[in-house]
């Protein structure tokens, strides 16, 4: 059809410039008569010509433009405004139009396919990205530090505790040899053995030792100890992808296991020697080495005193357990303190009397009560007191006061004594488990445990605070609060 | 009875088990010197040298291995042997007796008679009476 169209346009043409020629050479026939062969040949020439150009002029024109606008809108299809019907243009042009239309759907069908593979590819992307993101918050969030090396022995992977302890920025370090980064020789050389064993040998677990902040470590700070575990990666080919090295800090759970193991020790230590008294005196007794009945009964009270000591330093040492391992059970009462303590005087009063210690209770004018374990309290105001006697001099005095401290919203009894006093090395000590002052051990027997009861009576249960101060040949004080309101109450 | 007359130096910083070590090894003819801690003992011994030592392991100043130790360096008592008490649960390092006279080492809880079986024996003293008594 096009072509015929084009057939037909150009026909149309010849036609239109043969009738303008033919009218121009019948116009001018009349005006040239009379006029040379030669001049008439020239007029019909150019008035055959003149209209000839002119209406060729016009069509080349139009087909020019009618191109320029084609070209224009296959620059907008290209800028995908093509119209969904398909390119307008003129019939002529219409075998490039139809061509251009079916290359331009071609590409437009590709095109599609490419940005809905891009779209999935950006998808995959996002979707990895927040898994490594996801990874590496969940490696971050170990408190272990690991460390992946690749089959060149460079860094893949980091966690920030692998960096803050090995002393390297772990998000920047990626690619870099793991000589350069790490100090430590031994665990470099672990990495490196396990690197050589291959994916055939099997997990190292190897308790190493390091110091505590790692390697930019200046200070003689306290070594750390670490479980270093070093697992050989395969790359797939049954040669090794690299080594993931975890380093888990066992320093806690190592000082908790000695920890552990000295009270054990010390509990049993202590345990042994009233238990060797009790054991002694009844084998004196049954080799009848007690010559009369006076020995006979200074022997028994011994026993008798002897396993009283045991008793007690059981009891402490339960109640100090259960109160650390938070299984102590609490019976909060209103606790008048003053009462609390005038209990306490009176029961021990007779050991007072004789060491000739003057004993007294004071107390302001209007004390308030506190939430308590009335009885841990008395256990509390009792160790105080009785060590205010064991270590004060005949003659001397123990006063107990209770009274309101509102600046802390507690109140607070305070023991003073007119005492031997605490030597300042040991003040700082006098609250820890078995903790005696040797030069007082011939001045009263003891098991150590008292002051730490009272510590965790106090700190633990109640959450009160205690303090001492003490002055050598003049005393000790020492002052606990409770707050009025019961622990946890707002 | 007359081997028995030999002095036994007792230290610990225990009243109670000074007295009774001391009445047992008394009972039995021993003459008896005692200390309650190291630095006591260590005056004692070089101001009259006793035959033997009984002696625990942790005191106050100076403990038992550290008394012993500086007992041997001195001329005046470095012959004197020594039994010793202790209420640690494990042994003492062989190294550290070896720089002592320490001939026994006991645990406690201990038994006197046994302390006397050990003293009789380091002083050469027959324990048929004991074995009687017992």
């Amino acid at each position: 059809m096009s072509r015929v169209g084009l057939a037909l346009f150009l026909a149309a043409a010849v036609l239109c410039i043969a009738l303008a020629a033919t009218g121009a050479v019948t116009l001018l026939e009349p005006t040239l008569e009379g006029l040379p062969s030669s001049t008439r040949m020239v007029a019909h020439g150019v008035a055959v010509g003149l209209p000839s150009a002119v209406c060729l002029a016009l069509l080349v024109g139009v087909g020019v433009a009618q191109v320029r606008r084609l070209g224009e809108r296959m620059q907008a299809c290209g800028h995908n405004e093509a119209p969904e019907s398909g390119l307008r243009a003129p019939g002529w042009l219409g075998p490039v139009a139809e061509a251009y239309d079916d290359a331009a759907h071609d590409w437009a069908d590709r095109l599609g396919t490419l940005n809905t593979r891009l779209r999935e590819v950006e998808i995959r992307h996002r979707l990895s990205e927040a898994e490594r993101d996801h990874a590496e918050a969940i490696l971050n969030s170990l408190r272990d530090a690991v460390i992946v090396t690749d089959g060149f022995n460079e860094l893949t992977t980091a966690n920030d505790r692998a960096g803050a302890l090995l002393g390297f920025d772990a998000r920047g370090a990626q690619h870099q040899p793991i000589d350069e980064l790490i100090d430590d020789k031994r665990l470099r050389e672990m990495i490196q053995e396990v690197r050589s064993a291959g994916v055939a040998s099997k997990q190292k677990h190897v308790e190493h030792t390091m110091p505590s902040s790692g390697a930019t470590s200046s200070s003689g700070e306290s070594a750390a100890a670490f479980d270093v575990t070093l697992t050989c990666l395969p790359d797939g080919n049954d040669g090794v992808g690299g080594v993931v090295t975890i380093l888990r800090d066992i320093t806690r759970e190592r000082e908790i296991s000695q920890m552990k193991s000295d009270f054990v020790s010390q509990a049993s230590h202590e345990l042994r020697t009233p238990l060797s008294s009790i054991n002694a005196y009844v084998e004196m007794l049954l080799d009848a080495e007690a010559q009369d009945e006076a020995s006979r009964q200074e022997f028994y009270q011994i026993i008798k005193a002897e396993a009283d000591r045991v008793s007690r330093m059981i009891d402490n040492m339960l109640n100090i357990s259960r109160i650390e391992a938070g299984i102590h059970s609490v019976e909060h009462t209103e606790v008048d303190f003053v009462a609390v303590c005038r209990d306490v005087v009176e029961a021990v009063q007779p050991q007072a009397k004789a060491k000739d210690i003057m004993l007294s209770v004071k107390s302001g004018p209007l004390v308030y009560t506190a939430q308590a374990d009335r009885d841990m309290i008395h256990q509390v105001v009792m160790n105080l007191v009785s060590n205010g006697i064991k270590y004060t001099p005949e003659g001397g005095r123990v006063t107990v006061s209770v009274e309101n401290d509102d600046t802390t919203r507690s109140v607070m009894v305070t023991v003073a004594d007119t005492g031997l006093g605490i030597p300042p090395d040991a003040l700082s000590r006098i609250f820890d488990k078995f903790f005696r002052i040797e030069n007082y051990k011939r001045v009263a027997k003891g098991t150590g445990l008292g002051l730490n009861l009272v510590k965790h009576i106090v700190e633990t249960v109640h959450k009160g605070t205690i303090h001492v101060s003490s002055e050598m040949g003049m005393g000790s004080r020492f002052w606990f609060t409770i707050p009025y309101e019961a622990p946890g109450s707002s | 009875m007359s081997d028995r007359e030999k002095k036994i130096l007792v230290v610990d910083d225990e009243a109670h088990i000074v007295h009774v070590v001391s009445l047992k090894l008394t009972n039995a003819g021993y003459e008896v010197m005692t200390a309650h801690d190291g630095e006591e003992a260590l005056e004692l011994a070089l101001q009259d040298p006793p035959d033997l030592i009984i002696t625990d392991l942790q005191m106050p100043y100076l403990s038992g291995v550290e008394l012993c130790v500086q007992l041997r360096e001195n001329a005046k008592t470095s012959e004197i042997p020594a039994i010793m008490l202790t209420a640690r649960g494990y042994a003492l390092p062989q190294d550290e007796l070896a720089k002592t006279n320490i001939k026994s080492v006991m645990s406690k809880p201990f038994s006197p008679r046994q302390v006397l079986e050990a003293a009789d024996a380091l002083l050469g003293v027959e324990t048929e009476e004991v074995a009687e008594a017992a």
